[in-house]
């Protein structure tokens, strides 16, 4: 049985999740409102509830993989000086779980 | 899952605050919907060990508290009488003045430094003198009408009050003394010798004891006048110890050998749980219901073993996990954004991308309210104060090429620009303090620096350095108590985990974080509390981490993880109540998550075996 569930949801803010569901299963959020959850009954419930669309893991890593790229275009696009201005970095690969 | 509901079939109350703390609402289990806690009402009782006597004896006197208690007179078969007197500090026992009269058998009461002898036997000669003690010699007091022994005392110096005892046979004489002169009283109702007394003159109480013949377990209560029967014992007994009051009295220790302890709320006697270790009679007794001593006696032979006793009823609360949850979104994303305040009453200002705008954060939503900033800045400015009077200083200014020096000040609803300005204009520093009394450290200008500045209200005064060089570092605290932690430092880019404690004029190197990182969230109240929260924990290429850290003062600890990794964090609050908001994650982030820490069971010590229920 596969570790987690993944899916995309919203975040609407206050109570999207909260702390007993910290404490009743994994829970991760990455890019694109991509959620990645603890593969329990309360975790596809959470899923669930908060209105959020299952996805296996490479369509919810495509959709993490794209926003990335979209982030790495628009650093790519800023003026030399505000590359280094010692803030910021081009934004990174990241791989879901 | 199994319910409380199920196995005791009723559900927990759900209340705003926490019942009566009394015997009657012990083991009750509920909610409180305030403080968001399990809660239990637990009794506590125990007896442990206490510093020995100096000489171990038995059939001596005791008077005092549990931490300034005294021990005086007493007997080593076969012929050994005391006239020792010894002072407990509540570790150790500590030779105090001697006797005039050595002698066993006898009866105390009254306080470490105001002690009253009276009675007791030397030979086969019942005594019948009196003596007080000041704190370090005893002096004559008046004689007892009845000369005897194995009686019961209670009362203070100047209202002592003295009952039963042996002639050598079991007498009800009841004496009531004022400080110089013994007068009688009522007679006990049973008379009896070996008891056990507590009280005062006119609210005593004496229990147990031998019969001629067998032994008692009758109380009887004192008004002044006479004495009325009370709650039985229920374990009858003799050459016992008692401690406390008439209303909240102790019995513990006795004949037949017995470590039990009994405790009398006026009405009745409830066996305590707690047994003393050593099983003894003929000891020495003091203190109060809830906290007693226990000392001397005979197991059957002579120890000099002392316990102290402890009653206590209280809130339980169980241990409490850690805990992440989503707070309200920010009205617009942001990274570098700045956050002072509380959990439920924060402001967040300046950041990337640039606006003026500020937002007000009520512990469920955020929202942009109508003052501006004067300066249009981010890169992680600094921020001290609170939601109603904050400042805001240094950062950098659009399009990220230019550093800021300057200061502003919030006062609920407008900003307004002062006219100091740092010393030096930098960003991504630490920042900590108060409206009028902050702090700036580290940060890059664009050489990264380890410069420290202060403000006091008035003006910017440049302090003792930071002892690394660090940029976008977490600083919480205030202007005499802060922490420095974590950081980059470039070239290379290194995430450091270096923390440094500030004390008001030095910074100080102390124990590092357990994970290097930058761009970390930051809360703290001073140089002994502080939170890191996520973070990058690369220096470049830079990426994004969950780690949770809290600092107590000596170390970090790594506690529940962030439910979204990121960087450029702003943080606020306390290492138990903190608030992470915005940030980036591969992009900019309005999400908030409000921590708070988990805690230990409460109160410390108890365990789950003496939870109750009813």
């Amino acid at each position: 049985m596969a570790l987690f569930i993944y899916g995309t949801a919203t975040n609407t803010g206050k109570g999207f999740f909260t702390a007993e569901d910290r404490r009743a299963f994994f829970l991760r959020g990455f890019p694109g409102d991509v959620w990645v959850v603890g593969n329990n009954e309360k975790g596809a419930l959470w899923l669930a509830e908060k209105n959020g669309v299952e996805k296996t893991k490479a369509e919810a890593q495509a959709i993490v993989d794209a926003e990335v790229a979209a982030a790495q275009a628009a650093w790519d696009a800023l003026p030399e000086e505000q590359k280094n201005n010692g803030i910021n970095s081009r934004p990174t690969a990241i791989t879901l779980p | 899952m199994t319910t409380y509901s199920d196995i005791r079939g009723y559900r927990v109350k759900y209340l705003s605050s926490d019942p009566t703390l009394s015997t009657s609402n012990e083991g009750q289990v509920w909610y409180n919907s305030t403080e968001g806690v399990l809660k239990s009402l637990v009794q506590i009782k125990a007896w442990s060990a206490g510093g020995n006597l100096g000489t171990a004896r038995r059939n001596l006197a005791g008077a005092g508290t549990q931490t300034e208690g005294l021990a005086f007179g007493g007997f080593n078969p076969p012929t050994t009488v005391y006239d020792l007197t010894e002072e407990y500090s509540g570790y150790t026992w500590a030779t105090g003045g001697a006797l005039s009269t050595a002698r066993q058998q006898l009866a105390g009461t009254g306080t470490q430094t105001a002690g009253l002898a009276f009675g007791g036997l030397v030979g086969t000669t019942l005594q019948s003198a009196t003596e007080e003690y000041n704190g370090s010699t005893w002096g004559p007091g008046g004689s007892l009408g009845t000369a005897r022994r194995t009686l019961a005392g209670a009362g203070i110096q100047t209202a002592g009050l003295a009952f039963g005892g042996g002639t050598p046979t079991a007498v009800a004489n009841t004496e009531e003394y004022n400080g110089s002169t013994w007068a009688g009283g009522g007679n006990l109702g049973v008379a009896r010798r070996n008891l056990a007394g507590c009280g005062t003159q006119t609210a005593g109480l004496g229990f147990g004891g031998e019969l001629d013949p067998g032994t008692s377990n009758a109380t009887e209560e004192y008004d002044g006048t006479s004495w009325t029967a009370g709650g039985n014992l229920n374990t009858a007994r003799q050459v016992l110890a008692g401690a406390g009051t008439q209303t909240a009295g102790l019995a513990f220790g006795g004949s037949p050998l017995t470590g039990a302890t009994e405790e009398y709320d006026g009405l009745i006697w409830a066996t305590s749980s707690a047994v003393m270790a050593t099983l003894r009679s003929a000891l020495g007794g003091a203190g109060t219901q809830k906290a007693a001593l226990a000392f001397g006696g005979g197991t059957p032979t002579n120890t000099a073993a002392t316990e102290e006793y402890f009653s206590s009823i209280s809130n339980y609360s169980p241990s409490t996990q850690d805990a992440w949850a989503s707070g309200g979104n920010l009205p617009a994303a942001k990274y570098f954004l700045t956050t002072i305040g509380t959990q439920t009453a924060a402001l967040g200002f300046g950041g990337n991308p640039y606006t003026t705008s500020t937002f007000s954060y009520n512990g469920t939503s955020w929202t942009t309210v109508p003052g501006t900033m004067n300066t249009l800045r981010g890169a992680k400015l600094g921020g001290a104060g609170t939601q109603t009077a904050g400042l805001a200083y240094g950062g950098m200014t659009p399009p990220g090429t230019v550093f800021s020096a300057a200061t502003e000040s919030w006062d609920g609803s407008v900003w307004t620009t002062v006219p100091a300005t740092m010393n030096t204009a930098r960003a991504g520093f630490g920042s900590a303090g108060t409206q009028t009394a902050a702090l700036a450290f580290g940060g890059f200008v664009p050489a990264i620096t380890a410069a420290s500045e202060s403000y006091n209200g008035t003006a910017w005064t440049t302090t003792s350095s930071l002892n690394t060089a660090r940029q976008n570092l977490g600083g919480s605290g205030i202007q005499t108590s802060a922490l420095a932690y974590a950081g980059l430092t470039t070239p290379p880019s290194i995430v450091q985990s270096a923390t440094e404690s500030w004390d008001g004029s030095t910074w100080t190197s102390v124990t590092s974080m357990n994970t290097a990182r930058s761009n970390l969230g930051n809360a703290g109240v001073s140089n002994t509390s502080a939170i890191g929260m996520g973070g990058s924990p690369t220096g470049a290429p830079a990426s994004n981490g969950t780690a949770t850290e809290t600092w107590d003062g000596t170390s970090w600890s790594t506690r529940l993880n962030m439910s979204t990794a990121r960087r450029y964090i702003a943080g606020c609050g306390t290492q138990t109540v903190a608030l992470a908001s915005g940030g980036y994650d591969g992009t900019t982030l309005t999400a908030t998550e409000e921590w708070t820490a988990g805690g230990p069971a409460s109160p410390t010590g108890a365990v789950a075996s003496t939870l109750t229920t009813s």
